[in-house]
């Protein structure tokens, strides 16, 4: 086969200067590709905010933290089974025996007031501004050793205070900045149910995944003593509990707060846990999942997309064939073989589908510029690579039927096609 | 050229062979020896040539007439390998195209035939230039060469100026110039014209019967294809084609 270069440019050539006599219909043609090249784009671009983020994640909750809850951890499908909703609370006393744990280095108790027994929520009011948004945790002075909240001002509550219910609090960096805008809220008074608190400390702002507001939003909390948690809602149960391993001995920590939870909740022999673990690993586990899941639909998306641009193009190519029988003819009689009208319309179809993926490529650049105002995301570079040579390789395979229609046509009935 | 004054003698009924019917002539240009083209029409077969034999030497400058449906058609396109016989042999330049292949055929015509259109079909997009150039780029050649042999051809038919025009910015008779540049900037060995001056005005059409000539004259071998009689009448010999065969073939200069 005699395919050099200069013919692939002159082709090329050729292929830009009918594309360019026929601007609308080729983008009309190409529209599929350009979306499933955006999709590809941003997709990627959203997965590799995501795995940013999870990493920022996972640095503040701490890779030797144990979050144990009631329920097991992870994106709930459906209802809950029967088991799941019998369930009993995590207990104070739960947290103490991890505490005697050998491989535990620290375990506290978190007792969840933000919701009533109704579902409603306490309210919280301070510097003229009321929230009902806020997150309301007892726990106790301990937490602050696990590191994974750090103050940025003032201190965090004494267990002195939690002992004798003083009513302090330490504040999350949102709730900071909503209720006392002006100056430090260290020192202030913020009003929670009908208790007034004061303010001893503020954290630093924690990286964290997708910014959900309201009670969600991790800095959107405020840390009250345990003690004082569960007079502000006597009937408050909703307990989970952190406990941090020592130093390389996560597995360890694992099995032994798991063991005796499971004696603790009397769990049967070969019965599942009735209470849930979570780790970073398991974090990461999650938005792995996440992850793939959108790299799921990436594909999906993006294949539709190029499909319905291959055959977007192949129809515009069976036209543009059609029309040109006649140049089609030409071309033979001065010495086109068979292949060269072959890559001639291969070429086309390829430069025009290349051109949407380029199209694409700009659009979807530009949406993943807007997407780092909400997420830190970069595009990794295979999806521009890849979006190219798929847009490129649509062109070529959709490309084939025309292209072989065209060589396949015979000189003199071509030219005698008016 | 006094062509008004020459008539053509009545069509005969009687056909003889003006060249004998077995063996190519290894001397001439074009050797036909007893080609047949048969199309299948449904369950009937038509013969559009049943025996056709000539020979046309280096150099000349030869018109084949006929009426429509007379096979004229079809003989050219086996000249200018469009198209292959049912049956018999045709050499052209040595070679015999009779059983070559489709990208054979397309190298034979890219190298040894210059075709020029009676509608000229030029590429509307491309300048003139680039017309010239296609069958130099489907012949392989680098791009430098290539404008070199183009301008060259666009000269020799007096286009020097409108090189960069495209063919809507050319008059009819300057496309079938361009059209002539293109057939002969790969120094074919046959230039075949088919009513090269079916579409121009008839001043037009002198200019360009003045061309062939002149080509003639450079040593060109000429093939015009046509039914009028007095395009026919610049050529050097005529042959007439009937009914599929060659009904009278004359030399007239």
């Amino acid at each position: 086969m005699r395919i050099i270069r200069s013919d692939i440019y002159e082709n090329l050539k050729m292929a830009l200067s009918t594309l360019r006599a026929n601007k609308l219909r080729s983008f009309l043609t190409v529209f599929g590709v350009v979306i499933g090249i955006i999709t590809v784009m941003l997709i990627a671009s959203i997965i590799s905010g995501i795995d940013v983020s999870v990493k920022n994640e996972v640095e503040s909750f701490g890779t030797r933290s144990i979050y144990i809850s009631k329920f097991d951890p992870g994106i709930r499908i459906g209802r809950m089974s029967r088991e799941e909703r019998m369930r009993k609370e995590l207990t104070y006393d739960d947290a103490v025996a991890l505490q005697a744990l050998p491989a535990v280095e620290l375990s506290v108790p978190f007792l969840d007031i933000t919701n009533n027994w109704f579902g409603g929520k306490l309210m919280v009011s301070g510097g003229g501004k009321t929230s009902a948004q806020v997150a309301l945790q007892g726990t106790l002075p301990e937490f602050e050793k696990a590191g994974t909240q750090i103050i940025s001002e003032g201190r965090f509550f004494t267990q002195t205070e939690n002992d004798t219910n003083q009513e302090v609090c330490v504040v999350g960096s949102k709730v900071a900045d909503d209720f006392f805008k002006l100056g430090s809220p260290v020192g202030q008074t913020i009003k929670i149910g009908t208790q007034e608190f004061r303010v001893v400390g503020s954290l630093v702002e924690r990286e964290q995944f997708l910014i959900g507001g309201g009670s969600d939003d991790q800095n959107n909390v405020i840390y009250v003593p345990f003690n004082v948690a569960q007079k502000l809602k006597p009937n408050a149960d909703d307990i989970y509990i952190l406990a941090v391993a020592k130093p390389g001995l996560m597995e360890e920590a694992k099995d032994q707060v798991r063991d005796m939870l499971r004696i603790r909740r009397q769990v049967p022999f070969a019965a599942n846990d009735n209470f849930g673990l979570q780790t970073s690993e398991s974090i990461l586990d999650n938005f792995r999942s996440i992850t793939a899941m959108m790299a799921v639909a990436m594909v999906v998306i993006s294949s539709v997309g190029l499909m319905v641009g291959g055959i977007g193009v192949m129809n515009i190519m069976l036209v543009s064939v059609t029309e040109r029988t006649r140049e089609i003819g030409v071309r033979k009689a001065i010495g086109a073989k068979r292949s060269d009208i072959m890559w001639q319309f291969l070429i086309e179809a390829a430069t025009l589908t290349g051109l949407g993926g380029i199209v694409g490529l700009s659009i979807g650049w530009g949406l993943t510029l807007l997407l780092r105002l909400l997420l830190p995301s970069y595009v990794p570079l295979w999806a521009p690579v890849g979006g190219l040579i798929a847009s490129i390789g649509i062109g070529l395979i959709f490309g084939i039927w025309p292209a072989w229609k065209a060589a396949r046509l015979d000189p003199i009935e071509s030219l005698r096609y008016e | 050229m006094s062509n008004a004054t020459l008539t053509l003698s009545p069509w005969e009924t009687e056909v003889k062979p003006t060249t004998p019917l077995d063996g190519h002539d290894p001397s001439m240009l074009i050797s036909m020896r007893n080609i047949w083209k048969t199309y299948q029409m449904g369950t009937e077969s038509v013969h559009a040539l049943h025996g056709v034999s000539f020979d046309i030497p280096r150099g000349e400058y030869i018109a084949i007439i006929g009426p429509s449906g007379s096979g004229k058609s079809t003989l050219m396109n086996l000249i200018g390998c469009l198209d292959t016989p049912s049956q018999g042999e045709y050499w052209l330049n040595g070679k015999n195209v009779s059983e070559m292949d489709d990208d054979e055929l397309a190298r034979i015509r890219n190298q040894e035939v210059g075709f020029v259109f009676q509608t000229f079909n030029l590429l509307a997009r491309a300048t003139a230039l680039h017309n010239v150039e296609l069958p130099l780029i489907y012949g392989g050649i680098g791009a430098a060469q290539r404008h070199e042999m183009a301008k060259k051809a666009l000269t020799a038919v007096e286009l020097t100026d409108r090189m960069m025009h495209r063919p809507n910015e050319l008059s009819g008779g300057q496309r079938q110039r361009v059209a002539i540049a293109r057939a002969l900037v790969n120094r074919p060995s046959i230039l075949l014209a088919d009513e090269p001056t079916g579409a121009l005005d008839s001043h037009t059409s002198n200019e360009i019967m003045d061309l062939f000539e002149r080509l003639h004259s450079e040593g060109n071998t000429i093939i015009v294809v046509t039914h009028e009689h007095d395009i026919a009448a610049r050529a050097h010999r005529v042959v007439s084609i009937r009914d599929g065969l060659i009904e009278k073939d004359e030399r007239i200069k």
